[in-house]
C-alpha cells in the first residue's frame, strides 16, 4: 500500500514508533472504527518545533487528534559537559556549570561549589552564604517567570501577552544579577568558599525596591489567567502526575510538590542558611497542569519573602574564605561526594570523584529535567495533541540540563 | 450606452474589490502588530515609514522576491492552485458590499445567501493546500479547518436567518435600508449579533478559534509547507478576512453606512460621509477582533466542537423560535425583540462564565486528590 505520509528515511526513533504501531495492530488494538485501514501516523515534533522549548524531539504517534505513543529523543544539545570536567581544573569548570541548566545558572553553580567545598571540608563565610541565597532565589524567580511564561505561550495567544509581561519583569531581576556578577545569564559568580565579588554599593536598596514590587506583579499575572474559564478548561485535571509516579520516576521540584509531595531540599535536606529563614514549602493537591502552574506562582512569592529576610539579616564581613582567594588551582583530597541542591526545576545534584589531582577524576550531574522527561510517554499517552503540548510546557524542561 | 456604463461599473467594482482586499490586508497586518505590541508592552514594527506603517508593504515585496519553492512530494497542481483560490472568497464578498449611499457594486437579491456561500470558499482552498502539501501538520490543520467551518457555519446561518426574517429580504441594500434612523439590528437584537460575532471569528480562523494554524501544536497548520508569495496569499487573505467579516457585520447589524450628516458631501451621486461611517464602524470591529485574540486562550478541538454543537446551535435555534414568536404575536414586535434580545444577551453573557466555572469546579472535585 502506498503510504501517503511515509517518512523518506526513518531513523531509529521513527522506526521504533512504526514497529510499535505494527505491534499494536497485530495485537488488535488498532483504530476503533471498523472497516477503516489502520490510520495512525508518526509525527516528528522537534527538534525544531515552536513548542518544544529548546531542542527536545518527540516522535509522536497520532490517531487523528489522539496521542497514541510518544518517544522522546534527546542529545541534540549534547556538549560533553561531564567529560570536559576531567580536563579542567576545578576553577576552570565553574563557567561551564552555568551552561548546563542555563535558565537558572546561579543554582547550578551553587550545587557545584557546595560539592567541591564538601570534598575539601571548608565552609563559606557567613556573608557569602547570605549572598548565595539571595542570588539563588533571584535566579529562581527569573527561572519560574520563564517557565510559566513559555507555558502560557504554548497554550494560547493570551499567553503571548503573559510571556511578554513576565520577560519584562524578569529583566529587572536579571539587571540585579548583572550588577552583582557582570553577566545576565552565564554568571561565573560562585567561588569555593564564597562568591567572586561583594555586592556593589546601593545594590541592597535596589533589590529591596524590586522585591517590593514583585508581589503586585505576581497578582497581575494571576488576574490574567486564574479566573479565565478557557484557561481552566485547558489545564484543570489534565496531565495528572500521581504520587506513585513521583516515587517511581524520581520527580522532584515544583512538579513533585504539585502532587502533594512535600519534597523541598531547602527544608528536607537543608543547606546554607535556609534553616534560619522562614518560608513555606508550596504544595498542591491534584498534580495537574493547573496545580503545577499554581505552585510556581506561590514559589515566586516565597522567594521574594526569602530574599527580603536575607537582605535584612545580611551580615558584614568577607565574601570569600581568605586562604582560597589567591590559588586558582585547588587539589581536593581523594574521595567522592554528592550534594543535591534545590534548583527551580527540582533536585540538581553534583557528584564528584577526586583522585587528589588538580582535575576531577569524574563528574556527574543529576539533572531534574532528565528525570521529569522520563515521565513523558506515560503522561502524554491518550491525551489530545493540544493537551500534550500544554503538559510538556507545564513540566518545564531545559534541554541544556538534559543533554549536558 | 447603458451597456458601456454597466461594463465600466463592473470593471470599477472589481478593481475596487481587489484594492480594498489588498489594502485592508496590508493595513490590518500593521494595525494588528502595533495594537498587539501596545497591549503586550513592547514596540512592534516601527522602522519602515512613520510608525512602521509601510512594514507590511516591505514584507510583501520581500515575499515576492523569495524563491518559489515547492516540496518534492507535494501535489504540484493543487499546491499551486490553493493560494490562488484562497483570495476568491474575499474578493467575491467585496462585490456585494453596500459601501455608501448610492454605491453598491452589485446588489444581489440573494446577498445574504451569497455571502455565506462564497466565504466558505476560503476553507476549501485551505483544505486543498493542506492536503496537497503532503505534510502531516498541514493535513491535521486543514482537516481541523474543515471541521470548524462545517460546525460554525450553522450558527452563523441561524443568525443571518434572523436578519432576513426581520428585514424581509435577502438583499444587502434592503438590510441597510431597514436600519435607517438608528434602528440598527444589533441595538435591538444584541444576542443575535453576539452569536454571529462568535461564529464569524471561528469562520475567520482567528484566536481563540485559530486551531487550523495553532502554532504551538501544528507549527503553522495548513501553511507549514508554504513559503514566499504562496504563503503571502494565505496570510493576506487571513488579514483581509478581518476587514471583510467586519464589513459584513457592520452591514447586517450595525446600520451599514448609516450615520449623522449622510448627505453632507455627495460627489457624482456617491455620498462620501457615509463611507467614512462605514469604515469607522468596520475598524472598531477589527480592533475588537485583535483585542479578543489577545484576551482569550485557544480552545481545544473537542471543546471547540462542543461549544458549537452544544451551546451555539441550540441557542441559535431557540433564538429563531423566540424571534418568530415575537414577530407573530407581539403587536409592536420591534420593542418585543428589543426586550427579548437584551434579556437573552445579558443572560448569555452573565451565565456562560459562571456555568462554565461551576462545571470546572465539579470537574476539579472529581480529579482524584493524589495526596494519601
Amino acid at each position: 500500500m502506498f503510504d501517503h505520509f511515509a517518512t523518506p528515511e526513518p531513523d531509529e526513533a521513527v522506526k521504533l514508533a512504526l514497529r510499535r504501531i505494527e505491534e499494536r495492530a497485530a495485537a488488535g488494538h488498532g483504530s476503533d472504527m471498523e472497516g477503516l485501514a489502520f490510520n495512525e501516523v508518526v509525527v516528528n515534533m522537534g527538534p525544531q518545533h515552536p513548542s518544544t522549548h529548546g531542542v527536545l524531539r518527540l516522535v509522536v504517534t497520532l490517531d487523528g487528534e489522539l496521542v497514541k505513543d510518544v518517544i522522546p529523543v534527546i542529545g541534540y544539545l549534547h556538549r560533553c559537559k561531564e567529560k570536559l570536567a576531567e580536563k579542567r581544573t576545578y576553577y576552570q569548570y565553574i563557567p561551564i556549570v552555568d551552561r548546563t541548566e542555563y535558565v537558572a545558572g546561579m543554582n547550578c553553580e551553587w550545587a557545584y561549589a557546595m560539592t567541591v567545598e564538601k570534598l575539601m571540608g571548608i565552609r563559606p563565610t557567613r556573608r557569602a552564604e547570605f549572598i548565595r541565597v539571595i542570588v539563588g532565589e533571584l535566579s529562581r524567580i527569573a527561572s519560574h517567570l520563564v517557565a510559566v511564561g513559555t507555558f502560557t505561550a504554548d497554550l494560547s495567544p493570551l499567553g503571548t501577552a503573559m510571556v511578554f509581561y513576565m520577560f519584562r519583569d524578569r529583566e529587572k531581576v536579571l539587571d540585579l544579577l548583572e550588577e552583582v556578577s557582570g553577566a545576565r545569564m552565564m554568571f561565573n559568580y560562585f567561588r569555593f568558599g564564597g562568591v567572586r565579588y561583594d555586592l556593589p554599593d546601593g545594590w541592597v536598596e535596589k533589590c529591596r525596591d524590586v522585591m517590593k514590587g514583585m508581589p503586585k506583579l505576581v497578582e497581575e499575572y494571576e488576574s490574567l489567567v486564574d479566573d479565565n474559564a478557557v484557561f481552566l478548561q485547558r489545564t484543570v485535571g489534565k496531565g495528572v502526575i500521581t504520587q506513585q509516579d513521583v516515587m517511581d520516576y524520581g520527580i522532584t521540584g515544583p512538579n513533585a510538590r504539585a502532587s502533594g509531595v512535600e519534597l523541598d531540599l531547602r527544608r528536607t535536606r537543608p543547606y546554607s542558611v535556609y534553616p534560619e529563614l522562614e518560608f513555606e514549602v508550596c504544595t498542591a493537591q491534584h498534580g495537574d497542569i493547573f496545580d503545577r502552574y499554581r505552585v510556581r506562582m506561590e514559589e515566586l512569592r516565597q522567594s521574594v519573602k526569602i530574599i527580603e529576610q536575607c537582605l535584612d539579616m545580611l551580615p558584614r564581613g568577607p565574601v570569600q574564605v581568605g586562604s582560597l582567594r589567591a590559588p586558582y588551582v585547588i587539589t581536593p583530597p581523594p574521595g567522592s561526594c554528592y550534594v543535591g541542591q534545590e534548583n527551580p526545576r527540582g533536585e540538581y545534584g553534583t557528584y564528584i570523584v577526586s583522585d587528589g589531582s588538580r582535575y576531577p577524576y569524574r563528574l556527574k550531574f543529576r539533572d531534574p529535567c532528565f528525570c521529569n522527561l522520563q515521565l513523558f510517554p506515560k503522561l502524554l499517552r491518550g491525551t489530545k495533541i493540544a493537551d500534550a503540548v500544554a503538559i510538556s510546557g507545564s513540566i518545564d524542561l531545559v534541554l541544556g540540563g538534559i543533554d549536558r | 450606452m447603458d451597456l458601456l456604463l454597466d461594463i465600466i461599473r463592473l470593471v470599477v467594482s472589481v478593481v475596487i474589490a481587489y484594492v480594498v482586499v489588498f489594502a485592508a490586508a496590508l493595513a490590518n497586518i500593521v494595525f494588528e502588530r502595533r495594537t498587539l505590541a501596545f497591549m503586550q508592552d513592547r514596540h512592534g514594527p516601527n522602522r519602515v515609514g512613520p510608525h512602521g506603517i509601510f512594514q507590511s508593504v516591505a514584507d510583501a515585496f520581500k515575499m515576492m522576491g523569495k524563491e518559489d519553492f515547492r516540496p518534492a512530494l507535494a501535489d504540484p497542481w493543487i499546491f499551486t492552485l490553493a493560494p490562488i483560490m484562497v483570495m476568491i472568497g474575499a474578493v467575491a464578498v467585496q462585490l456585494t458590499m453596500p459601501y455608501t449611499k448610492g454605491f453598491t457594486p452589485a446588489d444581489l437579491n440573494v446577498g445574504l445567501i451569497y455571502i455565506v456561500a462564497v466565504t466558505s470558499f476560503t476553507t476549501m482552498a485551505i483544505l486543498l493546500g493542506g492536503w496537497a502539501s503532503r505534510n502531516k501538520y498541514s493535513l491535521v490543520g486543514a482537516l481541523r479547518s474543515a471541521a470548524q467551518m462545517v460546525s460554525y457555519e450553522i450558527p452563523m446561518i441561524l443568525a443571518l436567518l434572523i436578519v432576513a426574517m426581520v428585514v424581509g429580504s435577502f438583499s444587502l441594500d434592503a438590510v441597510v435600508d431597514a436600519q435607517a434612523d438608528y434602528r440598527w439590528i444589533a441595538l435591538y437584537m444584541p444576542f443575535t449579533f453576539l452569536l454571529y460575532a462568535i461564529a464569524a471569528i471561528a469562520e475567520l480562523n482567528r484566536g481563540p478559534f485559530d486551531l487550523p494554524e495553532s502554532e504551538s501544536e501544528l507549527v503553522s497548520g495548513y501553511g507549514t509547507e508554504y513559503s514566499g508569495m504562496r504563503f503571502g496569499m494565505f496570510f493576506l487573505n487571513e488579514y483581509a478576512g478581518m476587514t471583510i467579516m467586519s464589513m459584513v457585520a457592520v452591514t447586517l447589524f450595525l446600520g451599514g453606512w448609516h450615520g449623522p450628516f449622510e448627505d453632507a458631501l455627495v460627489v457624482g451621486g456617491v455620498a462620501i460621509v457615509p463611507l467614512v461611517w462605514f469604515l469607522l464602524k468596520t475598524y472598531v470591529l477589527v480592533f475588537a477582533l485583535v483585542w479578543v485574540r489577545l484576551s482569550i486562550p485557544r480552545l481545544q478541538v473537542d471543546q471547540l466542537m462542543a461549544f458549537a454543537w452544544k451551546v451555539l446551535i441550540p441557542l441559535g435555534l431557540l433564538n429563531i423560535a423566540l424571534t418568530a414568536a415575537v414577530m407573530l404575536w407581539v403587536p409592536r414586535w420591534r420593542w418585543g425583540l428589543f426586550v427579548v434580545g437584551w434579556v437573552s444577551f445579558f443572560a448569555f453573557v452573565g451565565l456562560l462564565d459562571p456555568i462554565l466555572k461551576r462545571r470546572l469546579r465539579k470537574q476539579r472535585e472529581r480529579v482524584p486528590v493524589v495526596t494519601s
